[in-house]
Formats: C-alpha cells, structure tokens, sequence
C-alpha cells in the first residue's frame, strides 16, 4: 500500500472510531556515483532566474539518480523575522551573480554572501529613517545591473537594487555593498515623488525591478480594498545608473483616474532581450470587488501589456479578465519560450493567471498562440454593477484548476455537522467569475489563484513547462455602505475580512470558506503541479503539490498543499520547489512528477530557488522566510543544498 | 479492596513516556523538525506526562484496588493508541518508536498480571 493510501486508510480509520498506528519505513535506495561533468558557468541574476522568467538552470550536477544524496551545503540567518502585528513576508529569490549571492530581506537589508559556504561579504541597509514598524516587512529579493563597458577603477559600475515599503528605490555598488551616490540622492531614489496624483498612501517597491541594457523598469504594491479611488497605477523605467525617470506608463486612462485607481503592477515583469520588450501584468482596479462606478473599458487593466523597454511605448495589450470584480489581478511575470508549432518557431511568452489559465501568445504581436474563446458568465444582481457577458477562456493548455468549484468536503462537513454543505446553500456558486453578491458569493479561484506570483517555469530544451496552482475558494460579501458604517464605522479595516472600498457603494467582506474546526470546507487536493509540453499544449502530468500541515499533524500526500512560490528546472531533469505549507523543499522529476528528495527548512521558502554552479560545484539557495498567508511560521534562514564531495 | 499487581513492564512505559516527552520538547524548539511551535506536539508531550504519572503508580504503587489497575491499563492503551496516531500523523518515527516501547511495556504488565493472577489462583486450587 501506497503511503499516500496509508495515511488515508488511517484517516478513514478514525472516522469509524477506530485507532491504528503503523510505522513507515523509509525505503533505503542505492546511492549512485556523482556526474564527474562541471557545469558550465551560469548567473541566475534575475528574480526569475533570467530577464525572461525562464526560471531554468544548465546545471546538470544534480541529477533523478543522485538528488537523494543532497545534503545542505550551508545556512546562514539574516535576523530580519518578525512575527505577530509586525510580521514579515519574505518572498525573495537569491540571485547568484558576479560570483557572490545577493539577497534582500523585509527590513531592507541585502547581504552579499560567499556561494559556497554563505559567509557575509557585506550587508546594505535601506530601511532608511522611518522605523520598520511603520512598514510593511516585505520583499521579494534584489536586481542587478552591470555596466556594459564598465569604467575601469570606477565605483558603482555593477549594482544591486533594493526597494522598501516607504518607497524607496536603493542602488548599491555591488562589489563594497556603498550606496552609489550618482544613483538618486545618495543612492535612494524616492519613487513616491512620481506619483502625485491621489497618492492615498505611500507606494511599496516589494518586487526588484526588472533590467534591460541600462534601464530598470519598475512596478509597486500598494493598498488594495481600502478606497474607491486610489493611487493609479504607473510602471517607471530608471536610468539604472543615475536613478532619474526615464519614462512612464499610466495604466489607467486619463478620464478615469478620479473615478478608480491602481491596476499597479506589482508582480515581476520579464523582458525579451532580443525585442527590447517588457512585458507587464497590471492588476485589476479599485474598488476590487465593486465595479459599479468604473464601468468605462480599461484596456491594460487585468492585462499582460508589451511596453518597449527603453521608452514606455505600448506595443500591444491584452485583458485577461474583463471588468476585473474579483482581484484576480495578473500576478507573475510572463516566460518567455519558442514554440515550436507546424514547423515554425514562433517567439512567445506564457501568461499564467490567478484564473489557472496559461494564455500563450505571440510576445512580439500579442496575438494568441493557442486561441482564446470568449465564454459567457453570470450576470451581476448588485444594483449598479454591470459584470461582462463574457470572458476570456483558454482551452488548450488545460487551465490549472476545473471550471466549478469544489465539491463540499464530506470530512469537513461530517465533522462539522453540516455547518459546511449548509454555508454552501446560502451563497452564490455559479463556478469561475460568479459576481459578488451581498449574500456572498463564491470566487471561485479566489484571489490566493490559481497561480500565483511566482509563475511558472521553463525548460527550453524541450519546452515543458511547469507550474504551481492553488484550488481555494472563498467566499466574497458585499456590504451596502449604510449596514457597512452601522457595522464598522469608519474602519478601513477590520477583523472578519472586512475592507471598506471607501467611496464606493459597498464595503467588502472576504471569509474563508473553512468550518469551525478551521477545516477547508471543500474537497481536496488544495494545491498541485503541472507539466506542459508547450509546443502542443498538452498536459504532460498533474500531481498534487505538497502537504497541508495543521497543528503540526501532516495531511494525505494526496490533498497537496496550497503553495505560493514557484518552481525552478535544472537540465539535469528535476524540478526545484518550496512554496508549500509544510516548510518543505522538494526534488522532483521533470518526467514524471514524482518526488524524489526533501527536506524540511525552517517556513515554507515562498519563492523559487537559485540554481548555480560554482567552483564546480552545483548548488540549490533557497530563501525561506515564510509568508502569514499560508502559515504563521516565519524564518530568516538562506540555505544552499549541494551533492557531497 | 487493595491487591498486589505486577509492576512488570511498568519502567519500561516510564522510559517510553520520558522518551516521548524529550522528543516533544525538542521537536517543539527545533526549526530542522517541522514541528517547531505546533500544538500537535504539545498534545502528545501531554499525553506522555500523562502515561508518565500512570506508569509511575504502576511502578510504585503495586498493592493497587483493582478499579486503579483496570483504569491505569485502560487509560495507558488509549495514550499508546493516541499518540502513536498523533506521532503518526506528525510524521515522527521516534515518537511510534517509543510508543512501542510502551505498547511493549503495556503488554508485559498485562500478561504478567494475569499470569500472577492465574498463579494465585492455581495455589489456592492447590
């Protein structure tokens, strides 16, 4: 018997009131001698491995035949961790670059380590004047930049980026870990400066900015569901040397920045290197979850939008989710792959959504590599709101996640006595883009996707690509702003989930969809991974991902976890991945799916890895600092796995 | 009314339950775990404690009333079955390996008893 049907039975077991207890013995497997090859050198200088969010090493070291023998190389603990009203959220990937691993942390911190044993060349601080506390304790990493004809003897000639959540942008000399004083005011370009126009609060610069030749173009976060009107979303390119403003790309429409606000760009953004593209996820607009007042197209919100790198210029967009209602903003950086389809090569990219689909299109025309339909959805039956009678669906490749919404766990609501199938009863549940309602209604994916920021990962050599997905409805409530003052006051926030998209007609409620025990109320698996040949689309497998972990007790293999993070290919053949609620970290094969190594770290390593070779050898580096979302276990640890000598 | 029990194996579920209750405190402060700061582990060092105090009276106490040694035997089974369950479910080895211990402990008290008891009664048919 499987350990996955063990672990089942055991549960069925207690069910019907009976107790078992069995021992799992690991099966002991032949350890098998180590590839003597050296992999070439590779840089992983980028959040997504490389500009083109490839996420992909050459390193071929490691291998399905070997990766049971990985052993951490090394560990080191940046002691930036913080847990309850301060809490941190660390997202990052190490780059490997200039042959040191650079890494930011959520107090703004970057250190430059040693690749192979993780001492500290130096540490950067950019947490500026304000104390941390007044920020939000989130990154997700650096960038770097290198001049292309460097000035000899010249500091500041290869540099590192980090921002805060004060808005700050740091530049820093790569070699000494100095803030470059020809970057901005003493290396700090203040960004907020930029955006004057209805700045309700300060913007976060938690994603590092993507880099093309000497210009960094650069999206923020900001504060979603609090206000109708909010600040409007700007993507910047930078002089990467000088930190001044290059361009700037509105997302919103001129006449309607008084009437909405963000559709920001706050995941990654990859670039062609070839096209000088850059390609931009836009999230959805304020109010998130009422649309009523914005009714007016906006055609790069919710969108993937080509802009040319150097100058800011649209070279094509395509909306992803019309009339947004939901947040299901695009969150990952685009891959960028050449497809090879009827005997062509065609230059394109893969937009993964929240939505679980993979929209392919051609990076260079926008147009769709695998054709997009167009499919009715319900209507809204909140007064004012008008929900599109359609929206984009993407057949082939399979979406990630079915097109209705779970069944109601029978666990869930046996253990519960019905509370879960009775929930269910009384809301909306139309499957994908059910409207919100004031009587609830299912999102069904809810915001945590689908998939998330992390994207996807590509192996080029053969176009497989593989992805992370989450299954997890909620359920979205709107409030009539009377009954929401009455419940809230003036809150912009409050416990239950409320939001209070002030200015706008409706407050907001988002509730788990969990019973009183704190049991998902819908059937699992929760998260999964999935393989695509890409030059058919096909779906070469899909595996649940992970493991649930509640109060330290480990659910069915079989359930998979929800997981944020992404996963990283490595030419050897294995896949490289975190993301998962169990704080652990995971081998698995490309080919089939199935795990071959893990460990456990010290929170879930809610990013992908970094992949290099160095001094011949190879190493995996993730950054494992945990995220609230998934579960309350923070970290501060970076740690590097590595074959023996 | 007060009769002498075996105390055979009952040292044995003290170790298993002191072993229990190591792992559990290390597994609760040691991030390599998986387990640190979970509420699964302070349930089964609960447990331990639990068949900890039992055990003891098992071991000290072996003119016991025989409501006492039905309540101790009971109650030490449901602890084993719990926490190798629990153990199970935390995926610690070393956990079930020491409640082995105690269902190995468990067992030796029991038969034992019973063989005392089929002894006495053997000596009065005698």
């Amino acid at each position: 018997m499987s350990k996955i049907n063990k672990k089942a039975f055991v549960l069925g077991a207690l069910g019907l009131a009976a107790a078992a207890a069995a021992v799992t013995f690991l099966p002991m497997e032949r350890a098998t001698a180590q590839d003597p090859n050296n992999d070439p050198p590779q840089v992983w200088d980028a959040f997504g491995g490389n500009q083109q969010a490839q996420k992909y090493s050459t390193a071929t070291q490691i291998t399905p035949d070997n990766v049971r023998n990985l052993k951490k190389a090394w560990e080191m603990h940046t002691g930036d961790v913080s847990s309850g009203a301060h809490s941190t959220s660390w997202g990052a990937t190490p780059l490997f670059v200039n042959d040191t691993v650079y890494v930011g942390t959520p107090m703004y911190n970057i250190f430059a380590l040693e690749p192979d044993s993780g001492k500290v060349k130096w540490k950067y601080s950019a947490s500026g004047n304000d104390k941390l506390e007044n920020q939000g304790l989130k990154n997700r990493g650096v960038a770097y930049w290198a001049a292309a004809s460097p000035a000899a003897g010249e500091a500041c000639q290869k540099m590192v980026y980090i921002g805060n959540m004060q808005g700050e942008l740091h530049g820093v000399d790569a070699e000494t870990g100095k803030a470059c004083a020809g970057f901005g005011k003493n290396g700090v370009v203040d960004v907020n400066a930029w955006l004057t126009t209805n700045a309700k609060w300060k913007i976060g610069l938690i994603q590092p900015p993507a880099v093309y030749k000497d210009t960094l173009i650069l999206g923020w976060a900001g504060n979603d569901w609090v206000y109708k009107v909010e600040n409007p979303g700007t993507v910047y390119g930078i002089d990467a040397r000088t930190g001044a403003l290059k361009w700037t790309f509105n997302i919103l429409p001129p006449d309607m920045v008084n009437q909405t606000g963000t559709a920001n760009v706050w995941a990654g953004i990859s670039v062609d290197p070839e096209s000088g593209l850059a390609f931009l996820p836009t999230s959805s607009p304020s109010p998130n979850y009422y649309g009523g007042d914005r009714l007016k197209e906006m055609p790069y919100a919710t969108a993937t939008v080509a802009v040319n790198a150097e100058t800011g210029e649209v070279k094509w967009a395509r909306q992803l989710v019309h009339h947004d209602i939901w947040d299901v903003d695009i969150n990952s950086a685009p891959t960028m792959v050449d497809i090879k389809k009827d005997g062509q090569t065609i230059p394109a990219l893969i937009q993964a959504t929240k939505m679980g689909f993979l929209f392919v299109f051609n990076r260079l025309t926008g147009e769709p590599v695998y054709p997009i339909e167009e499919r009715p959805y319900p209507a809204s039956d909140i007064k004012g709101e008008v929900a599109t009678k359609t929206q984009p669906y993407v057949p082939v490749p399979e979406p990630t996640i079915p097109d209705t919404t779970p069944p109601v766990s029978k666990l869930g609501d046996f253990l519960s006595f019905g509370e879960c199938s009775r929930w269910k009863a009384r809301i909306r549940d139309e499957g994908r883009y059910t409207p919100p309602s004031t009587r609830g209604s299912i999102s069904w994916p809810a915001t945590l996707g689908g998939v998330e920021w992390g994207g996807g990962a590509l192996d080029p050599t053969t176009n497989t690509y593989v992805v992370n997905s989450n299954m997890v409805p909620q359920i979205y409530t709107l409030i009539p702003r009377e009954e929401a003052n009455k419940l809230y006051g003036n809150a912009l926030r409050a416990r239950g989930g409320y939001a209070a998209q002030q200015g706008s007609a409706y407050g907001f409620k988002l509730d788990n969809f969990l019973n009183m025990w704190g049991m998902p109320c819908w059937a699992p698996p929760y998260g999964t991974l999935s393989s695509y040949d890409m030059n058919t689309g096909k779906l070469n497998w899909k595996k649940p991902l992970g493991v649930v972990q509640k109060w330290g007790f480990y659910m069915p293999d079989s359930w998979g976890s929800i997981t944020i993070g992404a996963p990283a290919i490595t030419k050897g053949g294995l896949i490289f991945i975190g993301a998962s609620m169990d704080s652990r970290v995971r081998a698995i094969d490309l080919k089939t799916g199935n795990v071959l190594w893990k460990q456990i770290v010290d929170s879930p390593a809610v990013a992908q890895p970094a992949i290099y070779t160095y001094k011949g050898k190879q190493y995996v580096v993730f950054a494992v600092g945990g995220n609230g979302i998934l579960t309350p276990r923070l970290a501060d640890q970076v740690v590097a796995f590595a074959l023996p000598n | 009314m007060a009769q002498k029990h075996s105390t055979r194996g009952a040292w044995l579920i003290v170790l298993a339950s002191l072993i229990a209750i190591v792992i559990c405190v290390y597994d609760y402060y040691s991030p390599a775990t998986g387990l640190i700061g979970t509420g699964g582990v302070i349930l089964v060092a609960g447990a331990a404690v639990l068949m900890l105090l039992a055990s003891l009276v098992m071991a000290l106490m072996p003119n016991r009333a025989n409501w006492i040694q039905t309540f101790l035997v009971v109650s030490i089974l449901l602890d084993i079955i719990g926490s190798s369950v629990a153990g199970y479910f935390l995926e610690s080895p070393v956990i079930m390996a020491a409640e082995a211990l105690a269902l190995v402990g468990w067992l030796m008290n029991v038969i034992g008893d019973a063989a005392d008891r089929s002894v006495e009664i053997d000596d009065v048919e005698d």
